[in-house]
């Protein structure tokens, strides 16, 4: 496990702007007008998740927002948390948001608009309701040998 | 597609997300009694605390907590558990990272952590409760065992 600790207000404040570029998205690509600016998006949040599950959260735009911007108008957390457990949730958002921008390339239809809907159900429930994706799925996918 | 059409969508999207999370943080924390529960054999489940191998339950209860990677939930509750265990006379809190110890995620069926089993002083499982505990299961937990 690693001992990196950070703010756990980080990753949810993160989440929070994921999860409006994801509805900004998914209201898009509804539309055959602005499909190809919704791809567009996808992909660019789907760099962002990259850069969260390959670098972490400290290394990301929105935790460096947080660290500058936000982190000093609040008061200290009343704990901090393993950094690894949001960079898997990244990690995640990653595979779904990449899977949609993949299986668009190849022509599936629908694929933007039901990979930024599930991610969008993931983002909104680490943001809002502080679910974690780490707890919940990590040995479900171990124990079926999706993950080592 | 007209934009009220869309904005409808989305607006029942984020309505199915919200009746998710109330739904999840409505059951998650919650004991589930166990009916004929499995003992749990202390030497196979190879637990340390405070540096030494836990070699007894609690006299009265034991909170057996699996814990693992990814887990934003498994430290608090591992400090709650601590705090009951350390007000409590007869129980004990034992934590168990189970990231390589697959073969305990398989016996114990753990899906999610932290999972935790409250176990009797024979060390026979009582109830799980899978997510990070309630204080009010914690409370109604530790009347099961009339403390």
């Amino acid at each position: 496990m690693s001992t990196k600790q950070i703010d756990p207000r980080g990753p949810r404040f993160g989440a929070a702007i994921t999860t409006v570029l994801l509805a900004t998205d998914i209201f898009l690509a509804l539309d055959s007008t602005t499909a190809d600016a919704a791809f567009i998006l996808l992909v660019a949040i789907t760099a962002l998740f990259a850069i969260g599950a390959i670098f972490g959260n400290a290394k990301h735009p929105y935790g460096w927002i947080f660290k500058n911007l936000i982190r000093p108008r609040l008061g200290n957390p009343k704990e901090l948390e393993d950094a690894a457990a949001p960079q898997f949730a990244q990690g995640v958002g990653l595979f779904v948001a990449g899977a949609g921008v993949i299986l668009h390339i190849f022509g599936v239809p629908n694929a933007v608009v039901i990979a930024a809907g599930a991610a969008f159900v993931a983002a909104f429930l680490n943001s809002v309701f502080n679910y974690c994706l780490g707890c919940q799925i990590y040995f479900r996918l171990k124990r079926l040998r999706v993950i080592r | 597609m007209p934009v009220e059409t869309r904005l409808l969508a989305l607006a029942a999207l984020v309505a199915f997300a919200a009746l998710a999370g109330l739904v999840w943080r409505a059951t998650t924390g919650r004991a589930r009694r166990i009916v004929a529960g499995q003992q749990v054999n202390l030497n196979d489940l190879g637990a340390f605390k405070n540096g030494q191998p836990v070699t007894s339950f609690g006299s009265k209860v034991t909170f057996l907590q699996f814990s693992g990677e990814f887990c934003t939930q498994c430290p608090p509750t591992a400090r709650v558990l601590g705090e009951l265990e350390a007000k409590t006379p007869g129980a004990l809190h034992i934590e168990v990272d189970i990231t390589n110890r697959l073969d305990l995620a398989n016996r114990f069926n753990i899906l999610q952590t932290p999972t935790t089993l409250v176990l009797d002083k024979n060390g026979i499982v009582k109830s799980r409760i899978s997510g990070a505990p309630k204080t009010t299961t914690l409370e109604s937990e530790l009347g099961t065992f009339a403390i």
